[in-house]
């Protein structure tokens, strides 16, 4: 049986009727099209899903969309501000933090959850916080650059 | 993934009347994390999914120094993990619970959840049975509190009965004096399930063991606490001698299986390695677990 479930993602409401079993990840990129959000093994392995609902860093593809009913969800095309990436973005450009882009989203998303509660993480800090993220191209080590070049960034825009 | 329906009960009785009417065609949900995996994999098919997100008063944390900690079956192992009194007072929990996972499935599993599930892999049960934790469970027949040790019974079998909703999980105030310590042994990588766990907390008066709880994940078809090794070490001054008797005595308590995390024969002998190395570093600890 179909539910009426209401959205909030980036600010902006999105209504459908959806089937409960619906993921999240899916409505996410057939529903709103918002297709930023990768979906890499469906099972919650890999963090390609990775979204930030109601400011927790979550899998999308471990919830139902109905579980998300009335939230607000922050997803990757929501960092950028009038076409000017936000720093994290930014930083993992200039660092090359990544090549073919498919676990990116949830990278700069795991990263931007990791700074706001961190400002200052340490590299052991780091790898533990993007651990949920697995990348198959850049080896991780530009990743870890792009972030700390990122705290860096974010620390000098408070100054 | 079959089609199901998907409630949100306002109350604890509301849910409990849901889970009757629908038997066994119903599932609850909390979290989701590990069920949905289930769900995707068709190993579970419910007609109706019954959540339980909208149940007021479920997801707390509460730290009372003369009752203890009593944390709500709705709690999330990531608030479990950032709660300062945990912090303070159960830095074995602390401790533990800041390794399930990683934060994106912290944010929404539940401790509820997880200990219902019954999965043998996972590590707060181990560190709870340490300290002695019991569960709350709400059904049918009333509420009945039973510890947590007695709660899991075979591969994601637990003693929740039909109807019944886990509603908390109660942690004694805790000892002073008491020591402890955490083993994870992850040779993979770091969201991974444990190859072996290991939970231990003992209290020392002098040279002499006073009291001990060894508790053990991964190894066994449930998380289990291994007495008879403890019996090794209970009333006994401690030496290095009877902590590697007691290693060895756990070896004999686990059931461990051949599995891409290892075969049973490594499992066990890194059980006896975790073990005697968990004893030592809870001799080195000094503050209250």
């Amino acid at each position: 049986m179909k539910q009426t479930v209401r959205l909030n993602i980036n600010e902006q409401w999105y209504q459908e009727e959806v089937e409960p079993r619906l993921l999240l990840s899916f409505f996410l990129r057939e529903q709103a099209g918002l297709t930023g959000t990768h979906v890499g093994c469906v099972i919650g392995e890999c963090g390609a899903c990775t979204v930030i609902l109601d400011g927790r860093l979550v899998k999308s593809c471990l919830l139902f969309a109905v579980q998300a009913d009335g939230r607000s969800i922050l997803t990757i095309e929501g960092l950028a501000k009038d076409g000017k990436l936000h720093a994290v973005q930014e930083a993992f450009v200039q660092q090359y933090g990544l090549q073919c882009g498919y676990c990116t989203p949830g990278m700069i998303l795991a990263t931007y959850y990791l700074l706001r509660r961190n400002p200052n993480p340490t590299e052991e800090q780091i790898r533990e916080a993007l651990g949920g993220n697995l990348c198959m191209c850049t080896g991780y080590v530009h990743i870890i650059e792009a972030v700390n070049a990122a705290a860096k960034e974010l620390k000098n825009r408070q100054d | 993934m079959v089609k199901f329906d998907y409630v949100e009960p306002e109350s604890l009785p509301e849910a409990c009347a849901l889970l009757q009417r629908h038997g066994e065609d119903a599932k609850l949900i909390a979290g989701g994390t590990a069920l949905l995996i289930w769900l995707r994999l068709n190993l579970l098919t419910p007609r109706v999914l019954i959540s339980l997100a909208n149940i007021p008063e479920f997801d707390y944390i509460r730290f009372d120094s003369k009752d203890g900690l009593r944390i709500g079956a709705g709690a999330r192992h990531r608030d479990i993990e950032l709660d300062p009194a945990v912090r303070a007072h159960y830095p074995l929990l602390h401790e533990t619970f800041k390794k399930v996972a990683q934060p994106r499935i912290r944010n929404m599993a539940t401790l509820g959840g997880n200990l219902c599930q019954g999965d043998p892999l996972t590590d707060p049960g181990a560190s709870l049975i340490a300290l002695d934790a019991a569960v709350a469970l709400s059904g049918p027949s009333g509420n009945r509190v039973l510890p947590l040790e007695q709660f899991f019974i075979d591969y994601y079998q637990t003693d929740l009965r039909a109807g019944e909703i886990l509603t908390e999980i109660h942690v004694p105030p805790p000892v002073d004096g008491s020591r402890w310590s955490h083993i994870k042994f992850l040779p993979r990588s770091q969201e991974d399930f444990a190859t072996v766990g290991v939970a231990l907390t003992l209290r020392l008066k002098g040279e002499r063991c006073e009291d001990i709880r060894l508790a053990l994940n991964s190894v066994g078809p449930t998380i289990l606490r291994a007495r008879r090794a403890e019996e090794i070490l209970r009333g006994q001054p401690v030496s290095e001698r009877l902590i590697g008797a007691m290693a060895e005595a756990a070896t004999e308590e686990v059931d461990p299986i051949d599995d891409n995390r290892g075969s049973a024969e490594y499992k066990r002998e890194m059980v006896k390695v975790l073990v005697r190395r968990a004893a030592q570093a809870a001799l080195q600890t000094s503050a209250p677990a």
